[in-house]
């Protein structure tokens, strides 16, 4: 079939570039590869210049492919499936690039894209190491194109095209017409990555996963020439410049859950965020051992064995987040595509390369016989990278419980059969089960990974102090002794004030912890100041540790002080079945205009909701109150939101909204809503069943329902509903009422309205008052009535001058004033070249009743028109039939409804249910400004060393 | 011995130290009636069993739930969570618990849910002006 108005030119430009890009990609490793095996012959500088043509080839291609699905996805084209899954008509522009990377597919070409840039300052700057490292580089740049390449070898499919057709991946009737793309539309961006933390928190991550590539093929390429110490040195400015990167990535996710999404922390040990930490920690483990080796030549094996794991653990990393393997342990949704095969080959590739040229080359590796000094800086350094290594280890395995069980059934484990009931069998028996499962992830890897931060903390405060090649200890220990003391006695007095502060019970491993993380933060602030004297070069890795400390008090005072105020005991008090327990607590529901108390002497009320495009906001207001109950004068607003998706079927976020203190933040978010606005089909159904009686309203009457009374006010053509925003061409009316309960003798506004706008249709808008149970509505056959009643009005001239007064069915009209400029009618919207004469008619009713009226004479655009202006009250309408300015007079229109024009139907419904409450979670986290800025201080730290390495004299490329 | 040797050592005995003591945390798989037979906190794979309804009544308390689940071996039992009912939970097409059973009530202190992905429903939105 011929279908109609489909674009395939740029699918088809695309995927040539995608085969292009693997093409070139191999090419250039092969090049760059044999340019390196004959590096003492005159081949080599051919080989690299074809290794470099190749290089550039596949990075054009490759930024080909990038440019052809941006073309795709911003010029809206559904033909193809990753634009119609990914982006529709209504997205917002900056929002495509969030389209563009959600996909594996157009995160593997951010992957790419990056290790490009990096390939190509490498060619630039890499010197000899060239074409080693860039024979890595171009090798993963080939694995990484064959994921996306989409080609068939009988059954076997190499990659995911992103440049699939969407009728090539889905059978539906509607590919049987050829115009089946004039019907078709996107299904549009999950408004949860809808946010610019999407636009900038996914290309930071890459280019940190992309980073590790470049120690791991320094590390090679030092293995292959076996030139085993001239590699340590570009290799460390390229970790330290990597460590910055991906640190600041893995923060901007840490930052992002806390901001906008509704987690209510940071930090979750969810299996993604361990899985591109423990590469970083394997990282700076290197980055130690580095620094080590090249003051010492000491741990060149370890700095290898870190640098090379560092990567593998990248591919682990995509491994895990990509197969689909972690299933149902992580909150992050992954679509498994078929590639684990391939991201297994990846890494077993990778690793079996590493492992050989390791192996095969270890005995050539410089070591040094005599052990390093127990006094000595190189030694504790050491030890801190092993214990780096042992955390990973860990999570790594806490991680990785769906692999082990895959692993466990396929190797036959679980059906050994593990006798005894002691612990060691029972553990090894859960172990081999193939159904191992992590019950609670944030205690399990707290509570291990807080020994590691014991130990880390301890180290890091000692090891600053301490010397590379230790020569004089018995002198220099007096010094090191001395701050040490200094640092014990501070950290214990901080300590001790900390605990007044933060709950850390009698739990004494919280007392160790907290203590250890004041001792490296006296230690290195010391360093800081005395040693490094604020030479804040010399103290770069001061800096890293200080914020370290930082970040653990952070995090202690967030875990431990972290509180739900949105409780309230008292109000749930006998309430309910089986609630038990403060830690149940942790939403209150608040009724909208309520003041709901919650603990810690807040009130909270909800005010208001406002809709705007899929975005319901609530506003949510808290005041303290001191221990006396008097409000203290904190008080603030916060606006929490959820999203529906695009067809309004249902909630598919909710957005936190925090006030930040400088000490503290409060975190809200809605956690649950009616069902009526969780779920707009049963909403629906609700409204249906709802039993709507009509009742015929006139302005000035009160209607009597069955357990209420409501008085009309007004009948205005120029209504106000919070849903609406008034457009040019609107036909809009509504009702003004107050409803009163027989108890209750307040009045609650009731305020209906209905509009046509032009091209949308006819909108209906209810009013209620939840209080009361009352819900309203108006109908189209008063829309017909308010405006086909001026149709029918017969009006009666009056030809008058200024000041005169003329008598209309009893009224008594004043014909005040005319005047040209001062416009009173509300229904009239000012136009460029208007040119307006407003009169001013005073009205005295046979009752003494007295109103003004504003009729206005129009000229627009040469055409005259008359614009009328009404008393509903009496149903009067008043218009300038014409204006005689050669006589001075002016032609008054009146007229007047009768009582059964003047009366429009209102539906009202009583019983209505309330729907007007929110359930709310709210969270104190203390300190948390400590954990951002520990992180940050942490990534400085490394941005310093990076630069100064960067910077200093000598060569270091 | 060699220091580096000790050190080894220990930090290996330090890391088994770690595995065991984090061992109350680790669980295993298991349907209702595994769970009810040993007592333990596991973890349930299962269904929401859509013909019943799922109570959860947030004007009485916004933090319990409940509903009946099938487990992987069909067995039906009535869970409880003291949480807030999640958006979305009616559609989800599988349920992983963190629990015990209590009684015949399954007792979960923790939930996660699976949606289906837009991959899977493959329905296909149409301009309903020119439809």
């Amino acid at each position: 079939m011929e279908y109609i108005g489909e674009h395939l030119l740029p699918g088809q430009i695309g995927h040539f570039c995608v085969v292009l890009s693997f093409v070139a990609a191999l090419f250039s490793t092969l090049s760059f590869f044999l340019a390196t095996n004959q590096r003492h012959t005159d081949a080599t500088d051919g080989w690299r210049n074809l290794g470099r043509l190749g290089y550039l080839v596949h990075g054009v291609a490759t930024l080909g492919v990038i440019a052809s699905l941006f073309y795709i996805l911003t010029g809206k084209m559904y033909e193809y499936q990753y634009a119609w899954a990914n982006v529709s008509d209504d997205l917002p522009v900056q929002y495509v690039f969030s389209a563009f990377w959600k996909e594996q597919q157009g995160s593997f070409l951010l992957w790419s894209f990056w290790h490009i840039v990096l390939g190509s300052v490498l060619i630039f700057r890499a010197g000899k190491w060239e074409t080693p490292v860039l024979t890595v580089i171009a090798l993963a740049e080939t694995v990484i194109a064959s994921m996306i390449l989409g080609l068939y070898f009988g059954d076997f499919r190499l990659g995911v095209t992103p440049f699939e057709l969407l009728r090539d991946t889905m059978e539906a009737p509607i590919f049987q017409q050829a115009d089946y793309l004039a019907k078709v539309k996107g299904n549009g961006l999950n408004p949860l990555l809808q946010n610019y933390w999407m636009t900038i928190h996914p290309p930071t991550l890459f280019l940190g996963f992309a980073s590790t590539i470049v120690p791991f093929a320094f590390a090679i390429a030092g293995l292959w020439l076996r030139e085993h110490k001239e590699w340590l040195n570009p290799a460390l400015k390229w970790a330290l410049f990597c460590g910055a990167i991906l640190g600041t990535g893995i923060l901007m996710g840490g930052v992002w859950a806390y901001e906008a999404l509704s987690f209510a922390g940071y930090w979750a040990w969810d299996p993604v965020e361990n899985s591109s930490l423990v590469p970083w920690l394997i990282l700076v483990a290197g980055i130690h051992t580095n620094l080590v080796a090249k003051a010492t030549g000491y741990s060149i094996k370890s700095t290898y064995f870190f640098y090379l794991g560092s990567f593998l653990f990248i591919l682990y990393s995509t491994y895990l987040t990509r197969s689909g393997i972690l299933g149902d342990s992580s909150v992050h949704s992954f679509t498994a595509m078929g590639l684990g095969f391939q991201l297994q080959l990846f890494i077993g590739s990778f690793a079996l390369m590493a492992a050989i040229l390791y192996f095969s080359r270890s005995k050539g590796i410089p070591t040094i016989e005599q052990e390093e000094k127990v006094s000595s800086r190189e030694f504790w350094m050491f030890m801190g990278a092993l214990v780096l290594l042992l955390s990973s280890l860990i999570m790594t395995d806490g991680t990785s419980f769906p692999v082990w069980n895959k692993l466990s059934v396929a190797m036959g484990l679980d059906k050994i059969n593990i006798p005894g009931d002691n612990f060691l069998s029972n553990f090894v028996r859960t172990r081999l089960s193939g159904q191992l499962a992590v019950a609670n992830p944030v205690q399990y890897h707290n509570g291990q990974q807080m020994w590691i931060a014991v130990l880390m903390a301890c180290f890091t405060a000692l090891a600053q102090w301490l010397r590379y090649n230790e020569k004089n200890w018995s002198i220099w220990s007096k010094k090191v002794g001395v701050q040490m003391g200094i640092a014990a006695v501070l950290g214990g007095i901080l300590t001790y004030l900390n605990s007044r502060w933060i709950h850390l019970s009698s739990d004494w491993r919280m007392w160790v912890l907290l203590f250890t993380a004041m001792f490296t933060i006296v230690s290195n602030g010391s360093y800081i100041v005395t040693f490094a004297k604020g030479n804040i070069k010399m103290a770069a890795s001061a800096v890293s540790h200080l914020g370290f400390g930082l970040l653990l008090w952070g995090i202690m005072s967030t875990g431990l002080n972290k509180e739900w105020i949105s409780s309230n005991n008292f109000a749930m008090e006998g309430l309910v079945e089986g609630m038990e327990g403060e830690m149940l607590n942790k939403n209150v529901l608040l009724m909208r205009d309520a003041a709901m108390p919650i603990k810690d002497n807040y009130d909270a009320t909800y005010l208001k909701d406002t809709l705007e495009r899929q975005t319901r906001s609530f506003t949510v207001n808290f005041k303290k109150r001191d221990e006396n109950g008097n409000y203290t004068g904190e008080n603030f607003t916060l606006t929490p939101n959820v999203m529906y998706d695009r067809q309004f079927t249902k909630v598919v976020a909710s957005n936190p909204s925090t006030q930040h203190y400088w000490n503290y933040d409060i975190f809200t978010h809605v956690s649950s809503l009616p069902k009526a606005e969780l779920d707009p089909e049963f909403a629906k159904q609700q409204e249906d069943s709802l039993k709507y009686a009509t009742y015929m309203a006139r302005v000035g009457d009160t209607i009597f329902t069955k357990e209420n009374y409501i008085v009309v006010e007004d009948i205005t053509k120029t209504p106000k509903h919070p849903d609406y925003k008034s457009q040019k061409g609107d036909l809009a009316y509504g009702i003004k009422m107050k409803a009163y309960s027989l108890e209750d003798r307040r009045g609650y506004a009731l305020e209906p309205m209905m509009y046509l706008r032009p091209e949308d249709g006819a909108f209906t808008l209810t009013s209620t008052v939840p209080q009361l149970e009352i819900k309203s509505k108006l109908s189209d056959k008063g829309m017909e009535k308010v405006f086909q009643t001026e149709e029918a009005l017969q009006f009666s001239p009056f030809v008058v001058k200024r000041g005169d007064e003329f008598t209309f069915n009893g009224f008594k009209v004043r014909f005040a004033d005319i005047s040209a400029n001062d416009v009173q009618l509300n229904t009239y919207l000012a136009e460029e070249g208007d040119v307006t004469a407003s009169a001013s008619l005073m009205v005295v009713g046979p009752n003494g009743a007295q109103y003004a009226a504003h009729p206005l004479y129009l000229i627009r655009g040469n055409q005259p028109f008359s614009l009328k202006d009404e008393i509903p009250k009496e149903g009067l309408y008043f218009s300038i039939q014409k204006i005689d300015p050669a006589n001075g007079t002016v032609t008054i229109g009146a007229a007047q409804a009768t009582e059964e024009q003047r009366s429009i139907p209102v539906e009202i419904a009583e019983n209505a249910g309330r729907s007007d409450y929110i359930v709310l979670e709210a969270i104190i986290f203390p300190g948390i400004k400590l954990v951002w800025i520990g992180s940050i201080l942490m990534l400085i730290g490394l941005a310093i060393s990076f630069w100064r390495r960067s910077t200093m004299k000598g060569k270091l490329d | 011995m060699k220091k580096s040797h000790i050190l080894a050592i220990l930090i290996v005995a330090v890391a088994i130290g770690f595995l065991i003591s984090a061992s109350s945390d680790v669980t295993t798989y298991a349907n209702f009636e595994q769970a009810a037979k040993t007592g333990d906190r596991v973890k349930l794979v299962g269904q929401l069993v859509k013909e019943f309804p799922v109570e959860y009544d947030p004007e009485k308390n916004p933090n319990l739930m409940a509903f009946q689940l099938r487990d992987d071996k069909g067995q039906v039992r009535r869970v409880v969570l003291r949480a807030t009912k999640p958006q979305d939970f009616e559609r989800s097409e599988q349920i992983v618990l963190t629990g015990s059973m209590n009684g015949d009530t399954f007792e979960a202190s923790d939930m996660l849910l699976k949606c289906p992905s837009k991959y899977k429903d493959q329905e296909i939105y149409i301009r309903s002006e020119q439809g």
